[in-house]
């Protein structure tokens, strides 16, 4: 298994899609669809990364990066958004301390390819002192 | 009965408020009454058989009036006819009624002088008669408003020196003239018969509406008309009232505009954030179905809806970066070669073939400005696209940069294409306006969106047939 996965997006759709997309790049993938449930899930067990919709109903994705930020400054949280690239949006979830930010625009092939070096690099980053 | 007429009649001349002389033929006064000795300030025993230019002009110095009034006098005894005259004696204006006094034979037997002391009545009336002058002045110094006047014929009867200020006029171009030839005819605002109707049922109108310049265009103001009432309240004319609201409808189109600008904004954001989610699952699992095993007819299919899928992505790529109020990066750039990486661009890339010619004017040492590179290459890579595309049989575009008033770098833009129509101006950087078949209509509100952004301007003006010009202004940091 490369990496284990929480995947939160409050679209069923979207989730499911996610999960067989990780699934095939040998990803183990949990899914939620409210950042509350995420919270919580992330303090029961550990996770290699979080991708995270930034609008989601209730406390936000920005809200929820900030909370898991509190308890865990090291875990890599992708930012994910239907918005695609706005820059203001990325330096708001930069200052937040995400790890990486992806459009839904951007082709599915390349959302994949763009996670995963997300990831690596957030990895390599905590592991240096 | 006789004596006691004559008794009545001898009182009345003594105590009339009039002046009353009596002379005979030679003119030696024979009588006068106490308003007379009062006047002259002489006693009866002072006056009575002297000859009256001696008593009425013994101290006057003004031999105009008193020459005058001699050769009136003597016309009054020779021709026998009432003559009236006035003069100043002892400083008092009196207003004279010569009478000649005829015998049985139809002689002139004596003269007979009323005089009325006009001097305060003559004081008001000049004193009225400034006030007319001065009011006329003040009319006519006012600049802010375009004042004049018509009459129940609809001429103008005068006009103030703000409507020559305001609309170009001189007073001769328009004295006389109807009232029709300064008022526009549109369907929008009321005509000059149905304000003259309005004002003759309430007094008074106001209204937008729009006056014509000497130049033929079209002046937007807010109308006062008043009914013109002479002394005795009779109804003689009007009196127009114009103010030029140009600058304040040019702000309200601004304001109407950005904030129809930033309900679109959001409303594509949140559209675009909505069609992205399901987008993102369609090419999602499109993408999944690529390693599957179809028959040809299923792949095409699938290759079909790929490329549709692709079409709606940029669309709402477009959208978003439309609704998009990023601020943009601080970068200096030097405009001219901001272009230049942009001719480049489209030279090598986009229309190889084209029968274009570029022209280019550069300004020397233009200061650099602030601001997002890329996003000023999108603005001119947009602008110089339109410029092309409007051109199908080629021509020319002029690519202008200047100092402009050592505040901004001025760029401009000019093509010698299709023109856009006048209807279409207003539109032009409205969202989802396009002239063209395949356009989104997004080009130009970004455009002008990121110009914003970089507290700049952009300006066009276009002729059909002619071509178009984009002036974009950028101020130094």
């Amino acid at each position: 298994m490369l990496y284990k996965i929480l995947v939160v997006d409050d679209e069923a759709p979207v989730r499911d899609l996610f999960d067989e997309l990780f699934r095939k790049e040998d990803c183990e993938p949990v899914s939620c669809a409210t950042g509350e449930e995420a919270l919580k899930i992330l303090k029961k067990e550990p996770f290699d990364v979080v991708l995270l919709d930034i609008k989601l109903p209730g406390m936000s994705g920005l809200e929820v990066l900030k909370n898991i930020r509190e308890f865990d400054k090291n875990l890599p949280v992708v930012m994910i958004t239907g918005f695609g690239f706005d820059e203001d949006l990325i330096a708001k979830t930069k200052q937040f301390g995400c790890s990486g930010y992806i459009g839904k625009n951007m082709p599915v092939a390349q959302i994949i390819t763009t996670f995963k070096q997300f990831v690596k690099k957030a990895m390599e980053k905590s592991k240096t002192p | 009965m006789a004596t006691e007429k004559n008794d009545i009649l001898s009182k009345l001349i003594e105590n009339a408020a009039v002046m009353v002389l009596y002379l005979n033929h030679f003119g030696n006064i024979l009588l006068c009454n106490k308003k007379s000795e009062s006047v002259l300030g002489l006693n009866q025993s002072e006056v009575i058989g002297k000859h009256w230019m001696g008593v009425l002009f013994g101290n006057m110095n003004k031999i105009i009036n008193k020459n005058m009034f001699k050769a009136v006098v003597d016309e009054a005894m020779t021709y026998k006819r009432e003559k009236n005259f006035a003069c100043l004696i002892n400083q008092r204006l009196i207003s004279w009624t010569i009478n000649p006094v005829l015998d049985k034979n139809n002689q002139v037997e004596a003269v007979a002088l009323f005089g009325q002391d006009i001097t305060e009545i003559n004081e008001r009336e000049s004193s009225i008669k400034n006030i007319d002058t001065s009011l006329k002045d003040i009319f006519s110094s006012i600049k802010e408003y375009a004042l004049y006047v018509i009459n129940l014929e609809g001429n103008i009867t005068y006009l103030g020196m703000g409507l020559e200020i305001m609309l170009g006029w001189n007073k001769k171009d328009l004295i006389f003239k109807n009232a029709g030839i300064l008022h526009n005819a549109s369907a929008e605002y009321p005509d000059l018969e149905f304000i003259l109707k309005q004002v003759h049922l309430f007094g008074r109108y106001e209204t937008e509406a729009e006056l014509i310049t000497k130049t033929k265009e079209v002046l937007p103001v807010i109308l006062t008309v008043n009914q013109f009432l002479d002394g005795e309240g009779k109804l003689t004319g009007y009196i127009f009232m114009a103010k030029d609201i140009t600058e304040r409808r040019k702000l309200e189109y601004q304001i109407f505009q950005s904030e129809k600008l930033a309900a679109l904004g959001q409303l594509s954001a949140g559209m675009a954030h909505e069609i992205n989610n399901p987008l993102f699952v369609i090419s999602g699992r499109l993408e999944m179905l690529k390693d599957e095993s179809f028959n040809q007819k299923v792949k095409d299919n699938l290759a079909l809806i790929a490329n549709q899928t692709d079409r709606i992505r940029e669309l709402v790529d477009r959208i978003l970066k439309f609704s998009r109020k990023s601020t943009p990066a601080q970068e200096m750039i030097d405009v001219n070669k901001a272009i230049e990486a942009v001719l480049s661009l489209i030279r090598y890339n986009k229309l190889p073939s084209s029968r274009i010619e570029i022209k280019q004017i550069r300004a020397n040492n233009l200061p650099k400005i602030k601001g997002d590179l890329h996003q000023l290459q999108e603005v001119f890579l947009n602008i110089l696209t339109n410029a092309y595309q409007s051109m199908p049989e080629g021509g020319v575009i002029k690519i202008i940069t200047s100092n402009f008033q050592d505040s901004c770098v001025q760029i401009q833009i000019i093509d010698s294409g299709v023109g856009i129509p006048e209807h279409h101006l207003k539109n032009i950087f409205m969202p989802f306006f396009s002239t063209k078949n395949d356009g989104i209509g997004l080009g130009l509100s970004i455009c002008h969106n990121i110009i914003k952004n970089h507290n700049g301007s952009i300006d066009l003006v276009s002729q059909v047939n002619q071509g178009t010009t984009f002036t974009i202004k950028l101020p130094f940091i």
